[in-house]
Order: structure tokens, then sequence, then C-alpha cells
């Protein structure tokens, strides 16, 4: 097989192999010997990590860029392939590319999806390309039937087909009778139970944060208090009922004060921020543009500076894309009747290196939010970057600018604000075993 | 002759003070045609104009159309009381359906906040927001403005209170960014519940007193209150907002000092203004309505000027 044909951009399921190597690569991997040094680290054509060392080597193929860096290969576990039901948005072909393309060699997928994912027979169906495919996709399993928060489904049944963790995704667990019975339910096995905190009351026919922008606009306000305060009726009952859970889209500062507390009392709660969040305030929505249409809403600057605190801090233990596809038909309208949702698996890491510029120690740090910490959470393996490992690995450079075009977009959808715009920080490629991805 | 800075009218909040003044200078001079006995003149001959009305309106859209006709433009109008999104044609689409008949300017009034904005994103005619939802009403704020300013001359030092349900009304942002421009004090007054958390970080006081709100203002405009974008409830009921919400002529007579009334319409008679109120000699509500051709001829003629 010839080497073009192999590397292919966006094939995410070519079989490498060939032996690869990664010329001058600073390694990202606080676990590993070598972290933050520059090496040569050598693949050979079983993907398996044959040398790591300073020492001049040769392959069949050599990777190289001006500023190389190399992880673990990276982790999201907050993503909607809109698979099954949902295939004109994404599918789980599209959604596998965009995750190679963004970095990503596993993905925990949403269980919104038409039917959920709320038997084993949807488990399954979610990880059938996985023996075959670079991105492990990992199921959650919904906690209750079509996610409508009243009734239980079989999670025993789920966890031994292969569910990782139980949510009810999009939706919080509003119930509080259904939320302590799960984490109950869920202790036999140690699984995790992971809420979306959101009253629905408070933020009933709210579209945007409650903020002086949402009053200029004319827009019915969601405001932070409806987060904080399931936040901090679910450590309550968690204290109660004992087990573990998960906040995925904490968004304001108070959130990460209540998690932080939480942590201290010796709770067993984690929690993740989406890049969005992390990265937009709420005056962005000044135009209207339905792209930032998300929940939780983009919030404003002081929430953004806790949540980078949080980050650097470990209150927050994960990073997510939070990638929502929706397709033109429900995001070219009036803002309040456009869906919720961004795309996210391609631009997360620029979103990472615009909070990180010049500064490595952060970098590493917000890496670590994708690589290690989704994987403590639910549990997984963490790949290791050593002799004799099997490879799982991301290239990254934080130093050259791309552009997101057309062309390299792999979602279906492209409800992106930064579809077409020129990112600093790009991902030069994936390698898991003997798959590869390589963005050239 | 001066230029508005803007192509669409889409809000006060996009508006110059000149812009404001220019408005109002230019409704100076239409006030005083609609009131010769020919009261037609024949300044937007070649322009088609679309009235596009995706909520019930009476007022405002007789006021848009009075103005149009009286500017010799050509007329069509479209009104559906559900959006069209519900009939599944798009927004976009309804508004290029109508452009393809060669239209030049819409003048739209939608439920959602936004939508003019929306679709001045998309198309090239010139688009007047008629109301878009609970955001802004620009065309009112300004007819109560030139209403204040026919009355008061200047705003320095002007106290204007806003009173009602200030969390669902267009009107109160639109008349909070016209008067702050145009240098009034403004305050906004109602129950706590119909007044947006943060409205008070738009530089205006905010009471939940009427009587004190009333001792404290030179003019105060009342709002009805708007049940059918309450979605959910805000207060009790109707009977007990009247009681502690509702102006009298009672509350009036007790001030002591000259007031001045205006309401956008439609009033609800009785629950937040009473006859007697409404219909005193402190009520300018249809020098208001009459205001409301004068102005709306001035922004269609200076949009239109924008054109050439």
């Amino acid at each position: 097989m010839k080497i073009k044909d192999i590397f292919v951009h966006g094939k995410q399921t070519v079989n490498t192999a060939m032996s690869i190597l990664l010329k001058s690569a600073r390694i990202i991997d606080p676990s590993s010997g070598f972290h933050l040094q520059r090496v040569n680290v050598l693949l050979n054509d079983e993907g398996i990590i044959e040398k790591i060392d300073l020492k001049e080597m040769s392959a069949d193929r050599v990777i190289q860029s001006a500023d190389l860096h190399v992880s673990v290969g990276w982790f999201d576990m907050r993503a909607d392939f809109c698979d099954p039901g949902y295939e004109h948005k994404e599918d789980l072909v599209s959604g596998a590319e965009a995750a190679a393309a963004g970095g990503f060699t596993g993905v925990a997928l949403l269980p919104n999806t038409c039917p959920c994912i709320q038997s084993k027979n949807e488990i399954s169906y979610l990880q059938k390309n996985n023996s075959r495919q670079l991105v492990q996709i990992y199921p959650y399993g919904a906690i209750t039937r079509d996610c409508k928060g009243e009734d239980l489904t079989e999670m025993l049944d789920m966890h031994h087909a292969g569910a990782v963790a139980f949510t009810d995704g999009k939706k919080p667990v509003w119930n509080t009778d259904i939320l302590v019975k799960t984490l109950q339910y869920l202790q036999k096995f140690e699984g995790l139970l992971i809420n979306k905190p959101e009253d629905k009351y408070l933020t009933a026919f709210g579209v945007m944060n409650e903020s002086y922008n949402s009053t200029i606009l004319g827009m019915k306000g969601m405001p932070k208090l409806a987060e904080e305060i399931m936040i901090a009726r679910d450590l309550k009952l968690l204290e109660y009922a004992g087990g573990k859970i998960h906040f995925t889209n904490i968004s304001s500062a108070e959130s990460v004060r209540l998690i932080r507390r939480a942590r201290k009392q010796g709770l067993n709660v984690t929690c993740d921020v989406a890049a969005y969040n992390l990265h937009f305030d709420d005056s962005r929505l000044l135009k209207y543009d339905t792209n930032y249409k998300v929940d939780p809403p983009l919030r404003e600057e002081k929430d953004l500076r806790a949540l980078d605190r949080g980050i650097r801090e470990d209150v927050i233990d994960a990073i997510t894309s939070s990638h929502i596809p929706q397709d033109e038909e429900c995001k070219k309208l009036e803002f309040d009747l456009a869906d919720y949702g961004m795309l996210g698996l391609q631009t997360l890491f620029p979103i990472i290196v615009a909070r990180c510029s010049n500064d490595e120690e952060g970098l590493a740090k917000y890496i670590e939010k994708i690589t290690h910490g989704p994987r403590n959470i639910l549990g997984l393996t963490v790949p290791q970057i050593q002799v004799g490992a099997r490879a799982d690995l991301t290239l990254f450079d934080p130093s050259t600018t791309w552009t997101y075009s057309h062309e390299l977009h792999k979602s279906k959808s492209h409800n992106s604000p930064l579809l077409g715009k020129s990112l600093k920080g790009k991902v030069i490629g994936v390698i898991r075993e003997k798959y590869a991805n390589i963005n050239v | 002759m001066a230029r508005l800075s803007v192509q669409h009218l889409l809000g006060i909040q996009n508006l110059t003070l000149d812009d404001i003044e220019l408005i109002f200078e230019t409704a100076d001079n239409f006030k005083e045609v609609i009131n010769r006995p020919i009261k037609k003149v024949p300044s937007l001959r070649d322009i088609t104009i679309a009235n596009v009305f995706f909520e019930n309106s009476t007022r405002t859209r007789l006021s848009f159309e009075l103005a149009e006709k009286r500017l010799s433009a050509d007329v069509v109008n479209f009104s559906s009381s559900s959006s069209s999104v519900k009939k599944g044609e798009t927004l976009l689409d309804t508004v290029n359906n109508i452009l393809a008949m060669k239209v030049d300017m819409i003048v739209m009034r939608h439920s959602s906040p936004g939508a003019p904005h929306f679709l001045a994103n998309h198309i090239s005619a010139n688009i007047v927001n008629a109301g878009d939802g609970t955001h802004e009403h620009p065309t009112q704020a300004l007819l109560d403005a030139f209403s204040i300013r026919e009355k008061y001359k200047s705003f320095r030092g002007l106290k204007v209170a806003i009173i009602g349900d200030i969390l669902h009304s267009r009107v109160a942002l639109s008349n909070i960014f016209a008067l702050k421009k145009l240098g009034a004090e403004v305050m906004v007054c109602g129950p706590n519940t119909l007044l947006p958390k943060y409205i008070g970080s738009l530089g205006v006081k905010v009471g939940l007193d009427v009587q004190k709100a009333l001792e404290w203002c030179d003019v105060a405009n009342v709002l009805r209150i708007q049940l059918e974008r309450q979605q959910i409830k805000y207060f009790p009921s109707l009977r007990e907002y009247s009681l502690y919400y509702g102006i009298t002529k009672a509350m009036l007579d007790k001030l002591n000092k000259p007031i001045t009334i205006m309401h956008p319409g439609p009033i609800n008679r009785g629950v937040e203004l009473s006859s007697d109120a409404a219909d005193s000699e402190h009520s300018i509500i249809l020098e208001q309505v009459e205001n409301g051709v004068a102005i709306r001829m001035a922004i269609l003629y200076l949009l239109a000027l924008k054109k050439e």
C-alpha cells in the first residue's frame, strides 16, 4: 500500500500498517516521565510505541510540525451524533470523522436520539463499529424512558451491554425522587449518574443568559440561579443517597464554588464545562446570531474567569466539546424559534489555545481535562505514553494557525460561528493502534 | 439634506441622537402636511411598501398604512395572526416571496425579539420594525418622545415614569432608550414580577409604588398588561392589579401639580387606567395617535432617501 493512499485526510478507519516517527514532539502527559520534554517517538507497524528518545530515527512515515506536541488521545465526554433518528444532522460516521479531525480518539454520546439510548439494543448499535474504527464510541444510557424524567430504564442491563454512565443527556433529572433512586440503584456497580443541572421552572421560555444583555435584547433570560439551585439540591440528595454524581456543563462562577465546597466535604462529585462556555460570553448574542444559542447559555466574563480558575485548580475535571449538530432549518430562524446547540469537536483545541496563549503549564492542564479527566470520571483506562504501550495519541501544534474551511469541516451540520475563521492551534492528527488520521 | 445613519429602523438602540432629531424635524413638516386640506404629498411615488404583520395590530398597522398612502407609496398588506413558521413556511421564505414581487420596504411586526435584525442580515430591502416581541417598538417610542417634545419643548431634567408591565413591553424598552438619549430621567414602576431583573442596569430608577411614581414624574406613560404575552402567571388577578397599580383621576387630582398621562394603546379601561383618567385634561393619548402618522411618514421618507 502506498503511503499517500494511507494518509488520506478524514479517512479515519484506514489501517496504517507501517512505522511512524513523531519527530521532535513535546510530550504533554503528566503521568509520563517525558512530560514537557521534546523527544522523538517511534511507532512500529503494529501501532505500538517502540522508542521514545532524543536519538535520530527513521520510519516509513515521518510526522513533523513547527511546534509538534503529543498527548494521550483526547476524549470527549459530551457529544451528540444524532444517530439513530436525526441522521440528517449527523451520524455515527460523520460524527466520528469530525471527532478524529478534532483530535479525539474516544467520544461518549448523549442518549437524546430517537429512539433514546435506553436499552441494550441501542447501546450495541452505537458500539457496532468500534472494533474496526479509530474513534471509539462510549454510549451513555438514559436514566428515564425517553429522557422524560419519569420511569426508570433498565440500567443494569445497559451497564452490562457497555453503557459507561447514565444521564438524561440534554435534559435535567428534575424529579428528586428519581434522582435519589438512580443514585441508589447505580451503587451496585459503582455506576455514575450524570446530571445537567437546570431548574426548568426558572428557565421556562428562556432563550439566553439573564443579564444586562438579555434586557436590552428583549429576550427572556435563564438565570444562573436555575443551574446553581439544582447543583445545591443534588448535592444534598447525594449526601443522603450516597453514590456518585457528575454535573455536566456547569456555566456559572457560583456553580464552581458549590462544587469546590462539596469536594472539600468529601462528596463524590465531579463536573465538566463546555468549551463554548469557557470562551464566549453573552455579548455574542447582540446580533441575534443563532449559532450562539446554546444550552447552558453563554454567560458573563466573570463566569468565564471563574471557570478558567476552576480548571486550573482542578475543581473542573473535564472540558467537553458539547458538539450538538443542528441543520440549517433549525438555525436559520428567528432567535427564539431556533434550536439550541453548537458544533464543537473540530474547534475545541483552538478554544483551549485561546485560553492558554504562551502558557505551556496552562496548556498541559487544559489538555489533561480532555485526556485523563474524562476517562477518570467514567472509570476508563487512561492510555499511556511509554515504550511497549499501544498507541492512543493526539498530535497537535498550538502555534500553527489554520482556516476552519468548509473543505476541512467534517460534520453534516454547519452550526458553528467559527466555520470559515482563521484559528490558532491545529490538530495534526490522531493515532490509535493501527488506525490513523492525519490532517494534511 | 441630512440623512439617517442607518438603512433600517430596527430599534432605538441603533439610532444616534442626530437621527432622532432629524426624524423629529421631518415629522414637524409632515404634521403640518397632514393638517392641510390635501393631506397627500408625492414623496414616495415610486416606492412599494409591504406591511407584514405576524401579530395582531389595529393602530400601528393603520397608522403605517396612512403614513404610506399620504406619501403616495404603493401599499400591500400581509397579516397572519400566527407565525408563518407554524404553517411550514419560514419567515425568510415568506418575506423573500413578497420581495420577489418588487417591494422596496418592509414594515414588520413579529412576536420574536430580533426578527427584523435577522431579516436585515438576509435581505436587501429597508426594514422598519413595527414591534418585535418583547424587544423594541421604535416608532412608538419616537412618537411618544415627539409628543412629549411638543408639550415640554426640552427633555433636560424632565422626569418620565413608565408604569405597568415592563417585562413584556417593547414600548418600555424603546422608550427607555429614546428618553435616555434625549436626556430625560426615567423611572419604571410596576409589580416586581413584571420588571426585568436587570432593568436598573439601563440607568433607570425602579419603583414599586404607583402613587410615589406619579408624585415623582412630569409624564406618566402607562402601559397595558400584555396578557397575550404572559406565558405564566405574574400576578394573582386583574382585580388586584387594577386596585394597586391602576391609575385613577382621583390619584392625579391628589398630586396638586401638572402631570401628563400617555398610553400607547389599546387601553384596558378600568385596569391600568380608569376612564376618567384616560379622558381627563392630563391625557395626550389621542395626540400620540395623531403624531404617530407624522413620525411614520418621517421615518419612511428618510429611509427612502437612503435608497437613492
